[in-house]
């Protein structure tokens, strides 16, 4: 089989391509003559014009997850966010506790903080999950002590789709009184249904390239709640100072093509995300049905408690870094390990799961999406099933004659 | 990562992949699967020459295209106890990355536990 000349694209989890929908309103804001002012500019007509904008996409976003737009701060995405969640409520409350609660499955955007936070003198609890990824909210209301002041727990898990029962983690951390909830939902929107509100989230982390939105913007939810749940809202310390931006919290000026795109990809995603779920639901399956018809294929995470748009599965008998560079010409997925060096590191995901060093190396996250069709999978799997087999017999590992040490979890 | 044309075209097309048995056939490995490297070389070999030369490898994209390399270039050439090409030149020749130079000496190993001991074979 000859390499495609463009690879099919299986990582929505990474990213999704703007819908044209998005880019077309925002290269309207770009060539505007009069939607290009300053959204803080409230001296003349051009401010108001793009601050009007900036508010509409506020309420789009609101509207999208179950919060109110006055709920909603602007960020350059998911990571800042988790950032200013995290550094934000530990500086604010650091004379009240100094103590998170997390888990090692969250995405580098909370573990890095985390690290830096303890290097500044926080503890932080990483809580292990199941072997599916699940936590047992039991495990979060374990662990949390008097001065713990925040809990960051991710709606779905960006690796291996799982999803948490943040309902149950909102009402511990209600109960608790002194330990916000913060959760990262960079991967929810779109997937599941969100409801801001009714969670009893404190604080949510928002991304609109995940969305089919522009990259560089995301949000930062920060609940203001009024039914008395709370004594308080969550407060936090800015990260940036320079004029006083989105409430105090986010210093600069806002881009409003970004804020507009993430906006207009919210409420379209919010309008078709159920029917979009049923229908990712049946490649999914397909893909599954699939890839375990080529034989020592094991799928990672919960089946049950997980979004169908991620799918991660090991190869036994496959070295990871081979698996990659075979399927990389004709397929774009994500493998287990982090090939950001000459030598891999497994999936600390996986890990935590587990699963083996060497079947977290030989894992692959397959992200579909909207653009996702029956001969993408199809493709995928016809790829999978030759180079998984090529691998194996370099390997002397055909047949099922799979060594021990390589397989079993 | 990145590799270099040579290193992709012996990656995706091996030649020599398996195993040899009968007369004159030497077998050395190196390795370990649990540790992500594992190499094994068959060697055929007469009157210190090498007739033949099969490899397996549970390894990476340069690891195998240096076996396979390695297997493919030897045949008709003495057996000696070294390596036909030393590690820095195949280094250099595959562009390997120097974080993976140990990658190369366990080849080297699994090739040499195959031809020391058909040296002086003469069938």
């Amino acid at each position: 089989m000859k390499a495609a000349k463009i690879p099919v694209y299986l990582d929505h989890a990474s990213t999704t391509p703007v819908d044209s929908r998005v880019a077309a309103r925002m290269a309207e804001i770009l060539n505007s003559e009069t939607e290009f002012g300053n959204p803080a500019s409230a001296s003349h007509h051009y401010g108001d014009v793009a601050h009007a904008l900036v508010e509409q996409a506020r309420c789009q976003v609101a509207a999208a997850v179950g919060a109110a737009p006055n709920e909603v701060v602007w960020t350059s995405g998911a990571t800042e966010a988790n950032n200013l969640s995290l550094f934000g409520a530990a500086q604010y409350y650091r004379e009240r506790g100094r103590h998170i609660v997390t888990s090692r499955t969250e995405h580098k955007a909370v573990l890095d903080p985390c690290r830096e936070l303890e290097r500044r003198g926080w503890q932080v609890t990483y809580l292990v999950p199941d072997g599916e990824g699940l936590l047992d909210p039991d495990q979060v209301a374990a662990a949390l002590r008097q001065d713990t002041v925040l809990v960051s727990i991710m709606h779905v898990n960006n690796e291996i789709g799982v999803v948490q029962n943040i309902g149950a983690l909102g009402a511990i951390c209600a109960r608790h009184g002194g330990a916000w909830l913060h959760v990262d939902a960079a991967q929810s929107v779109g997937k599941c249904p969100i409801d801001f509100a009714g969670l009893g989230v404190d604080l949510m982390s928002l991304s609109g390239h995940k969305v089919y939105g522009p990259k560089g913007v995301g949000a930062l939810l920060v609940a203001q709640r009024k039914d008395g749940s709370r004594s308080a809202r969550a407060q936090l310390a800015p990260l940036l100072f320079g004029g006083g931006q989105e409430r105090g919290l986010r210093a600069g000026t806002l881009a409003t093509h970004q804020v507009v795109g993430m906006g207009l990809a919210f409420e379209l995603a919010s309008s078709i995300s159920s029917t979009e779920t049923v229908r990712v639901a049946q490649p999914q399956r397909r893909l599954w049905q699939g890839l375990a018809s080529i034989g020592g294929v094991l799928r990672n995470g919960s089946v049950s408690h997980s979004v169908p748009h991620v799918l991660n599965v090991s190869f036994e008998g496959v070295e990871g870094e081979s698996l990659l560079a075979a399927v990389r010409p004709y397929l774009a997925v994500s493998a287990g390990s982090a090939c950001n060096s000459a030598l891999a590191e497994p999936s600390y995901v996986l890990r935590a799961l587990g699963r083996s060093e060497r079947l977290s190396e030989s894992s692959l996250r397959f992200g579909l999406g909207r653009t996702t069709t029956t001969s993408d999978i199809d493709t995928a799997v016809a790829v999978l099933s030759r180079e998984v087999g090529r691998l194996r017999d370099i390997a002397g590992a055909r047949s099922g004659k799979v060594p021990d040490a390589v397989a079993g979890a | 990562m990145n590799y270099s044309e040579l290193t992709r075209r012996y990656f995706e097309s091996p030649t020599g992949v398996g195993e040899l048995s009968g007369a004159g056939v030497f077998r050395g490995a190196a390795g370990n699967r649990e540790q992500g490297t594992w190499v094994q070389f068959d060697l055929q070999c007469k009157s210190g020459t090498l007739l033949a030369a099969r490899f397996l490898a549970f390894a990476c994209p340069h690891t195998i295209a240096v076996s396979a390399w390695l297997a493919e270039q030897s045949v008709g050439k003495a057996v000696t106890r070294t390596l036909p090409e030393s590690v820095q030149d195949l280094r250099d020749r595959f562009d390997v990355p120097v974080d993976k130079m140990g990658r190369l000496l366990i080849i080297e190993d699994a090739w040499l536990a195959a031809a020391v001991p058909a040296i002086d074979y003469r069938g």
